[in-house]
């Protein structure tokens, strides 16, 4: 296409709380639960995002609890999508503002254009979508919010439910004494590994807001596809008290359950590595959903554990190249 | 004026998309109308259009692309054929319902199994519940046409639709036949510019699509019903237009061949009703005194029209390119559709269908032939033995 100036977002830093802006985009209007992180999550990001941005929101937890008829909670432009096509969605989004941009008939600020998906929007049933943005070179932000279920249809599995968690499709019985006996997907490395286009991919959680909100800051600076994996806790699927939202999302960095980093230009950086992992029963223990689980589900998962940060240790290779930025 | 090309089907729709002007474009490969795409692709990469072309990971993907680029006020157009038609089944009602004026276009193709490349109306029609404008072509020169005129409608603010501009695989899509392009002044002329309804803005935030409780439903289903009703006025209009800038003769719904004094009649859509209207010459030579009445728009669904050109035939065969297993009328699904219409009139033709050209079979000539002896001897016995005849068997 023709060599076009579009007129990007460039976002600085936020260096403490103080800079924070203080408009909120993600205003009163919602229902969901007491104690939600997918929402607490929501509002972080519209916050460092600003106004000018268009939201695409996938089917799941913050559609059908957030965006009522006539009362949603955006300040900014937001559009539903199905499950199946946030990334889709977004694409034709995005391309028709940059040809609106060429022809003269958009002025102004390129959008950020972010699509807010769950876990199943994003890396189930969604990915299909999902990964075709990444690779068509999209200047799009996906955010998987990760509340590690398929929450709002009543917490069904999803690939991102933890091993050993008990769900309404993995229920704990006789035969299968663990509930969920698979291990979850690796979303963030779904999209390193194979989305040559990608900018940027980094993790987060709610526990971190200034973090949060300045890796969604960092990914809307960029100038094609970037992709954020959050963390966000859910005290109805994961059965833990509604004040403990950023206290489970802090535990499972603590423990390992979580790990946060950045991966850029073929990269990675991590953060908030601690000096000794806490073992992961001190995360786990608060959660009914792993109530049932016997030591030795437990020692399973800490084994899963233990291999996946030996990698943050060793730092993770990097799995393909990545085109180097051209003018 | 503009002089007469040869060319396909599948090239008379990309000229269509080029002179509408379309913006974004969103493509997956199928046969036989990834030949659209082919053209229009070429004519991005040489700079004729100045559209983004997007390679969507399938039709689901194609269909949500033109969604959000039709929500951005872009004016969109993708398309498909057979399964990848209902492969996007999930995006027909979120387009409509969120008014979304987009254009699909179909060279149609039999569904699977087994697999077949032949055209047949069933991709498409599995569609006409969704909310979509939705018709066939029976030229590449009406497809060309036809992809100006669905736009205008689509567009109109009295509708706000999306289309599907139907044309026959390889029937249409793959044989040249003579087309008239239209100068870019007529184009101006007929075709205003896309100006969307609350579209996604920074300077006037809007929520598109959100969640209802049940009783929100109703009165938004209704509203589409009645915006339904408005579209026949607006086709009316844009086809009136379209006849006096490009010196064209459509009726806006029902082609009426030879109808007028017609006992019986062939009640047909898109390709093969060229073929029938040859027949239909060749029947009227040998003294029976036959018509044609070829649809042009299954949605809107012309009940009235359909009922004043047709309620003084006595005997009336629907030639069915589409299956509608388990019908009411045990073969395909325009016959339930045309007696319905046809229902409140005093004296009822008699109606019975020929299923006919499935899996892409030719309807020979020889084929109306015997659809009419069917239909003579109906009128004879004043009675409708069969709801469906199968052809070529």
């Amino acid at each position: 296409m023709q060599a076009f100036n579009y007129k990007f977002q460039q976002f600085e830093p936020l260096k403490s709380f103080k800079c924070v802006p203080e408009p909120e985009v993600y205003v009163p209007g919602h229902r969901t639960c007491a104690g939600c992180g997918p929402a607490l999550n929501y509002r972080l990001v519209a916050k460092a995002a600003g106004q000018d941005t268009i939201f695409i929101g996938p089917t799941g937890c913050m559609y059908v609890a957030n965006s009522s008829y006539l009362c949603t909670p955006y300040a900014c432009s937001w559009i539903h999508a199905q499950i199946t096509n946030g990334g889709a969605v977004a694409s034709g989004i995005e391309a028709a503002f940059k040809v609106l941009a060429r022809k003269g008939k958009h002025t102004g600020p390129f959008p950020n254009v972010i699509v807010m998906a769950g876990d199943g929007g994003s890396v189930d049933i969604g990915l299909q979508a999902m990964s075709g943005l990444m690779y068509r070179n999209h200047k799009v932000l996906f955010i998987c919010y990760d509340n590690e279920s398929y929450a709002n249809t009543g917490i069904q599995t999803s690939p991102m439910t933890p091993y050993g968690a008990a769900t309404t499709f993995t229920p704990p019985g006789k035969e299968i004494p663990e509930g969920k006996t698979l291990f979850p997907k690796d979303a963030p490395q779904l999209v390193i590994g194979g989305h040559p286009a990608v900018k940027y991919v980094a993790t987060t959680t709610v526990a971190l807001p200034l973090d949060l909100m300045n890796k969604v800051r960092k990914a809307l600076s960029q100038p094609g596809p970037t992709f954020l994996h959050m963390l966000a806790p859910c005290p109805k699927g994961w059965l833990f008290p509604e004040h403990l939202t950023r206290e489970m999302a802090r535990l499972a960095v603590e423990t390992g359950m979580w790990s946060m980093y950045e991966w850029e230009n073929g990269a990675y950086k991590y953060t908030n590595v601690p000096k000794k992992y806490k073992p992961v029963n001190e995360y786990m223990k608060h959660q009914g959903r792993f109530a049932h689980l016997k030591p030795e589900h437990i020692a399973k998962m800490q084994a899963f554990i233990d291999e996946r940060i030996k990698n943050v240790k060793e730092r993770i290779p990097i799995p393909i190249p990545t085109p180097k930025q051209t003018a | 004026m503009a002089k007469e090309q040869m060319m396909t089907g599948c090239r008379a729709s990309a000229e269509g998309a080029k002179a509408a002007e379309v913006e974004v474009i969103c493509s997956f490969p199928i046969r036989p109308y990834t030949a659209i795409m082919m053209e229009l692709a070429k004519m991005v990469a040489n700079g004729e259009l100045n559209a983004e072309f997007l390679h969507g990971e399938g039709e689901h993907a194609q269909l949500s692309v033109v969604l959000g680029a039709s929500a951005s006020g872009a004016r969109a157009f993708t398309g498909s054929s057979g399964v990848g038609v209902t492969y996007a089944m999930e995006i027909y009602s979120p387009m409509s319902g969120g008014r979304y004026p987009a254009q699909m276009a179909i060279a149609d193709r039999t569904l699977d199994p087994p697999g077949d490349f032949g055209s047949e109306h069933t991709d498409a029609m599995c569609t006409r519940d969704q909310g979509w404008l939705l018709g066939w072509a029976d030229s590449p020169q009406e497809v060309y046409d036809n992809t100006l005129i669905y736009y205008r409608v689509g567009e109109d603010h009295r509708v706000m639709l999306p289309q599907m501009v139907c044309q026959e695989g390889y029937f249409i899509s793959h044989i040249p036949d003579k087309v008239v392009l239209g100068e870019r002044s007529q184009v101006k002329e007929f075709l205003p510019p896309y100006r969307p309804i609350g579209p996604l803005s920074l300077t006037h935030p809007v929520s598109h699509g959100p969640q209802i409780r049940p009783d929100q439903g109703a009165p938004m289903d209704a509203a589409r019903a009645q915006t339904f009703l408005a579209v026949p006025k607006v086709i009316e209009e844009a086809t009136a237009d379209f006849n006096r800038i490009f010196g064209r003769k459509y009726d806006p719904f029902v082609e009426q061949y030879k109808l007028a004094d017609a006992e019986i009649a062939f009640f047909i859509m898109g390709a093969h009703s060229n073929t029938c209207r040859t027949s239909v010459d060749r029947l009227r030579k040998q003294g029976v005194k036959a018509g044609m009445a070829r649809l042009r728009w299954v949605r809107p669904w012309p009940t009235h029209q359909l009922a004043e050109a047709l309620g003084h035939v006595k005997a009336i065969g629907v030639v069915e390119t589409s299956t509608s297993y388990g019908g009411a009328m045990r073969g395909g699904n325009l016959i339930h559709e045309l007696r319905a219409s046809l229902y409140d009139l005093d004296q009822r033709p008699l109606v019975t269908s020929f299923m006919a050209g499935l899996g892409g079979e030719t309807i020979w000539p020889a084929d109306f032939d015997h659809m009419a002896k069917v239909l003579t001897e109906m009128v004879k016995e004043k009675k409708t033995r069969n709801y469906v005849h199968w052809i070529g068997m």
